[in-house]
């Protein structure tokens, strides 16, 4: 029997912005892996690099120093539109597309028709009750809806790897409630790998794997905690 | 303090947004400032043409009864007046002379008797053509009449007196003959007296001895004028140099005390300039003041493109407890920089161009017009900039809580007011309704009636344009934004090669941001529009400034002989050999009697002439061009006559005309039968008033005389003024050759003179600016407003393709229908400008010229700048999206 294979992996991978003495070291040499399935917290106080290790992992920027793989999915070109979903900090769906154009687009791009992509997006909506909203712009919908609204986008090529970056944040605690759910469900329901970044313990707290991170480390994860007990 | 500090971190931290604001402004702030300098330059420059043209300056008529010396003397010692010489006029019976054995008499004539040195004074009074300059000399047409030549003796007749005999020393033409034999005290706007048929010059003492027992029996028959030159020292504008020399006439004329009247050619000349001045305004108006409008709402285009980010500010400094005074104040602050930078590169422009393209580095023709126009061009700048910036940042601050200046402008809703109320149309319906009114007879745009100081513009028919302009920016934007509402899937038929699969998610953001979109379009438009009719009315002008030469010269060079000559038809066979010469068209120039008034006839060869003398349809009526000389082919008494001819005489076409014409074969003058069959207005080296056309074998026939007065040149692509030269040693001394190039920069309308070309070479230079401008960086900044939008795109998967789907598209859709509508507007705004400014046009043209050229490098500028927009877009793009998403 083989082992699994990790759908990302992260070899020693940094990365620094600017250069010389301005230089500013986001996230320092890192290693880990994740795995089909699991669903992990990052958490950590701000500037502490959680949001540079997610947008590594999800093939958006590139290490400086080190690798990012994904073993289980192929090279960095295959990742996007629909191999890898991702839910950003605030703010993400593009303001002149209705709800139901904007949760189509990533299946537009990967080459599916119009009707495929009209069929799958309504399909997203109803799975996380949003369906009403289609026909809305984001500018006409709350921001708890907006953001799941990009939690069913980025569920709409049913991803191997999920990693939303703070998508609580601006959300009251009825709203990030609803989206933890969803996006715990989704992961549940496809099996999926799960990372959410997030300051918000209680958030933290719902996910079975923690990593805290601190100063651009990776300070520590659940598994070694338990080790250390 | 703490405004500096924003003022510090608008200029670090958003540069783009300030040095786009600040070049619309100095685009527009360049463009009225140097059409000041262009008027500047124009209005001296026709003064100084005008003055140039004059021969006389004053002639100061002695009245009956008063002492000829002594209005000399008063003339002499009045103020500006450089030079006064007295000039003899007598009224005589008729002249006659004997030629080839046959005695010719001539009617009733004019006697004038000119002091030592007075051609020397008077430069370009007279014109010798044989002879001597001096002496006794004869009028050329009264040369031609007598058959008389330099060394016979003409008989001058005295009424109630044996005539005098002088002895003829040469032979003159008199161009200045219309004002040297003016009417001196005729009311402004009189009939204009024709110059008589027969005039003999004679030496003061001369004219004393011929003339003094006349004066002693008859002295109504005899008076005296004083011929003066004034010191020009003349204010630039014609208007004001017109008022001066005017009173300065009056002022002699109250000195004089009734003894002499002042016949004003100066200030006659410097009239006509004005209205010409007048439309050189008005040529501002039409052609300078809708680009500057144009440089102004590209300007609040660039700077609402930042619009979201500065309401982002706005917002947070609201929640810093900024006042709504306190957000105007920074606007108005970012306003003022952007407008003041905007106003010294602009006026720094301006300079430039008016030192190097007019040759005056000045922004009026005096230092209260230039201090006006410098004034009034930055004032006009800083109110662009405070219009683009404090304007639309007041508005904000008054309407939009914390909350929403946070959010995305909302999407188009009901449509604004002017397109409900049907704004566009009305404004359309009023252009043409005021066109067609205003264009309909009789049309005058300026009017400057003869001798009074105040000349007035039809201001009504300015209407036309105005509304014109307004109702089809308006319309563009209209159509536009209903293509994007309703015609989206059409449109994404249309853009499918450019958007593939994401064609109708691109039409669909497209849609969503119409109100945008068809603001850019609109711009475009406008934008192209002005260029096109600046560029088709500038050609059309050339055009016409090249038939008003072609008119004046007859053709490119042609060879004039003395009225005394006999040359033959095949003396063009002769010329044909002189090198460079393409062809020959002879003309004959003949003088004909109808009733009693002399006008010159032209003989032409109907086959030949359309193609030699570039007939064109508007010089004729009742017929084109080439279907009036085909009647005058096939039926050889037909004769074209003039418009005043056919009023004064009640002409009905084929009526018959019987014209008196010299007969080569008796010397007296024969009536001749011709037939009425239409109108010439202008014709090759014809006059501006009354002339004739015929068949040239008709006239030789019935006149039994086939002398040519004219040969039109054609050269075969070798400077006209190197042909010239050539023909002169063949057509030897006597004959007169003029090249049109030459031509070209001696007579013409004042407009033509000055150079309207200056203008309307720094207009179409900016006019590009404003197109690339109005397509790339309204484009550009439009993109650059949305990376956000775009790197949110590529961080879903959307590659450089998918992305491109989108830029391409836009680009697509404002460059093309920018270009298609904006060409549309300027074929309706041309003919518009044309027709309403048919006064600077001399003669009208059959139709606008197109400058293809510059049209199709118009079209390619506009494309190449969407696609440079495009182009840089995609390029930053290529930038990891998350930094992208960082950073906006």
């Amino acid at each position: 029997m083989t082992a699994p294979r990790p759908v990302a992996r992260c070899d020693g991978a940094a990365r620094t912005f600017g250069h010389g003495p301005r230089a500013v070291v986001a996230l320092q040499p890192t290693t880990c892996e994740i795995f089909a399935g699991t669903r992990i917290a990052v958490t950590g106080p701000s500037g502490s690099g959680k949001s540079t290790l997610l947008h590594l992992l999800a093939g958006l920027d590139a290490p400086t120093l080190g690798t990012v793989t994904w073993p289980e999915i192929g090279p960095r070109d295959a990742l996007r539109p629909s191999r890898i979903g991702v839910v950003f900090q605030g703010p993400s769906l593009l303001p002149p597309l209705t709800v139901g154009e904007n949760v189509a687009l990533p299946l537009l791009l990967a080459g599916r028709t119009e009707a495929e992509a009209t069929s799958g997006a309504r399909a997203a909506l109803e799975r996380l009750d949003l369906a009403d909203l289609a026909s809305k712009l984001p500018e006409e919908i709350s921001g708890g809806q907006a953001q799941r609204v990009a939690v069913a986008r980025a569920l709409t090529g049913h991803p191997v790897l999920l990693l939303a970056d703070e998508p609580t944040g601006q959300l009251d605690h009825g709203n990030a409630t609803a989206v933890v759910d969803v996006l715990e469900e989704a992961a549940r329901h496809s099996g999926a790998a799960l990372i959410v970044a997030t300051h918000d313990p209680e958030v933290a707290e719902r996910l079975p794997e923690r990593w805290l991170m601190r100063d651009g480390r990776l300070a520590f994860t659940t598994a070694q905690r338990a080790w250390l007990r | 303090m703490a405004a500096l500090s924003w003022l510090h971190g608008v200029v670090r931290r958003r540069p783009g947004r300030l040095v786009a604001t600040a070049a619309g402004v100095a685009v527009a702030v360049a463009l009225l400032a140097s059409i000041g300098a262009f008027l500047s330059a124009t209005e001296a420059k026709m003064t100084q043409r005008a003055i140039a043209r004059v021969g006389v300056d004053w002639q100061v008529e002695a009245q009956p009864g008063s002492d000829p010396a002594r209005v000399l003397a008063a003339t002499r010692h009045f103020p500006g007046v450089t030079r006064a010489l007295p000039v003899g006029f007598a009224a005589t019976t008729g002249l006659s002379g004997t030629a080839g054995g046959s005695g010719q008499t001539t009617g009733p004539g004019r006697v004038l008797g000119l002091p030592p040195g007075y051609a020397r004074a008077f430069g370009g009074q007279l014109r010798t053509l044989s002879g001597r300059g001096d002496g006794v000399l004869l009028a050329q047409q009264t040369a031609a009449n007598l058959h008389a030549q330099p060394g016979d003796t003409v008989a001058v007749g005295r009424a109630g007196l044996p005539p005098a005999h002088v002895r003829v020393d040469g032979i003159v033409d008199l161009p200045e003959a219309d004002s040297l034999f003016q009417r001196v005290g005729a009311p402004p706007g009189a009939q204009a007296q024709a110059p008589p048929d027969n005039v003999v010059l004679l030496p003061a003492a001369t004219f004393r001895t011929v003339v003094a027992p006349l004066a002693a029996k008859r002295a109504d028959l005899v008076r005296t004028q004083v011929h003066v030159r004034l010191r020009h020292d003349l204010p630039a504008s014609p208007g004001a140099a017109f008022t001066r020399v005017s009173g300065q006439a009056r002022q002699l004329e109250s000195r004089l005390v009734g003894s002499g009247l002042v016949g004003d050619n100066l200030g006659a000349t410097l009239d006509k300039a004005r209205s010409d001045a007048l439309y050189a305004e008005l040529l501002f108006l039409f052609l300078g003041l809708p680009g500057a409008i144009v440089a102004a709402l590209l300007t609040a285009t660039l700077a609402a493109g930042g619009a979201q980010r500065r309401r982002e500010d706005q917002a947070l400094l609201r929640t810093r407890g900024a006042t709504t005074r306190r957000l105007v104040g920074l606007a108005a602050l970012e306003a003022a920089l952007a407008g003041g930078v905007g106003v010294a590169l602009g006026l720094g422009i301006a300079l430039l161009l008016g030192a190097t393209v007019f040759g005056s580095a000045s922004f009026g023709a005096s230092t209260l017009s230039a201090l006006l126009w410098a004034g009034g061009s930055a004032l006009a700048g800083l109110l662009i900039a405070g219009a683009a910036i404090t304007l639309p940042a007041w508005r904000q601050a008054r309407s939009l809580t914390v909350a929403a200046a946070h959010r995305a402008p909302p999407r188009p809703g009901r449509a604004p007011r002017w397109q409900r109320w049907g704004l566009d149309v009305a404004c359309l319906v009023g252009a043409a309704l005021v066109y067609w009114q205003a264009s309909a007879n009789g049309y005058q745009l300026v009017v400057a009636p003869e001798g009074v100081p105040q000349v007035s513009v039809n201001w009504y028919a300015l209407l036309a344009p105005i509304l014109g302009w307004i109702g089809a920016g308006l319309l563009a934007y209209r159509l536009a934004e209903l293509v994007l509402n309703r015609g989206r899937r059409p449109l994404a038929r249309t853009l499918h090669p450019v958007g593939g699969p994401l064609a109708s998610t691109v039409v669909a953001t497209m849609s969503r941001q119409r109100g945008l979109l068809a603001r850019a379009v609109a711009l475009v438009a406008v934008t192209v529009a002005f260029a096109a009719s600046t560029a088709v009315f500038d050609a059309t002008y050339r055009q016409q400034a090249g038939v008003d030469a072609r008119l004046t010269n007859g053709a490119d060079v042609t060879v004039n002989e003395p009225s005394t000559a006999t040359t033959a038809p095949a003396f063009a066979q002769r010329l044909q050999r002189a090198g460079g010469v393409a062809s020959v068209e002879p003309l004959q120039h003949r003088y004909a009697y109808i009733g009693p008034d002399l006008q010159d006839l032209y003989g032409v060869r109907p086959t030949t002439i359309a193609a030699a003398g570039k007939l064109q349809d508007a010089w004729f009526a009742g017929g084109s061009a080439s279907g009036l000389m085909h009647r005058l082919q096939t039926q050889p008494s037909a004769v074209l006559v003039s418009e005043e001819t056919v009023r004064d005489y009640q002409l009905s076409p084929g009526e018959l005309l019987r014209l008196r014409l010299l007969d080569g074969a008796t010397g007296r003058f024969a009536t001749v039968p011709f037939h009425y069959a239409g109108v010439a207005r202008e014709f090759p080296t014809a006059p501006l008033d009354s002339f004739f056309v015929a068949n040239a074998g008709y006239v030789a026939r019935v006149t039994h005389n086939p002398a040519v007065g004219t040969f039109l040149i054609s050269t075969d692509g070798t400077s006209p003024a190197a042909v010239a030269s050539r023909v002169r040693r063949v057509a030897g001394p006597t004959a007169s050759v003029t090249d049109i190039t030459t031509q070209r920069k001696i007579v013409g309308s004042n407009l033509t003179a000055v150079g309207m070309a200056g203008l309307t070479k720094v207009e179409l230079v900016f006019a590009l600016v404003l197109v690339a401008a109005a397509t790339g960086l309204v484009l550009a900044l439009g993109f650059a407003e949305r990376r956000r939008t775009f790197a949110i795109a590529s961080a879903l998967g959307a590659r450089a393709r998918d992305l491109g789907a989108f830029v391409w598209a836009e680009s697509l859709l404002v460059t093309v229908g920018g270009v298609v509508l904006g060409a549309l507007i300027a074929v309706a705004i041309t003919a518009m400008l044309i027709t309403i400014l048919s006064g600077v046009f001399d003669p009208p043209p059959d139709a606008p010229a197109i400058p293809w050229a510059y049209l199709g490098g118009l079209v390619a500028l506009a494309a190449a700048a969407a696609a440079i927009a495009g182009g840089v877009t995609l390029r930053r793009l290529r930038r990891p999206a998350i930094s992208v998403l960082r950073d906006a």
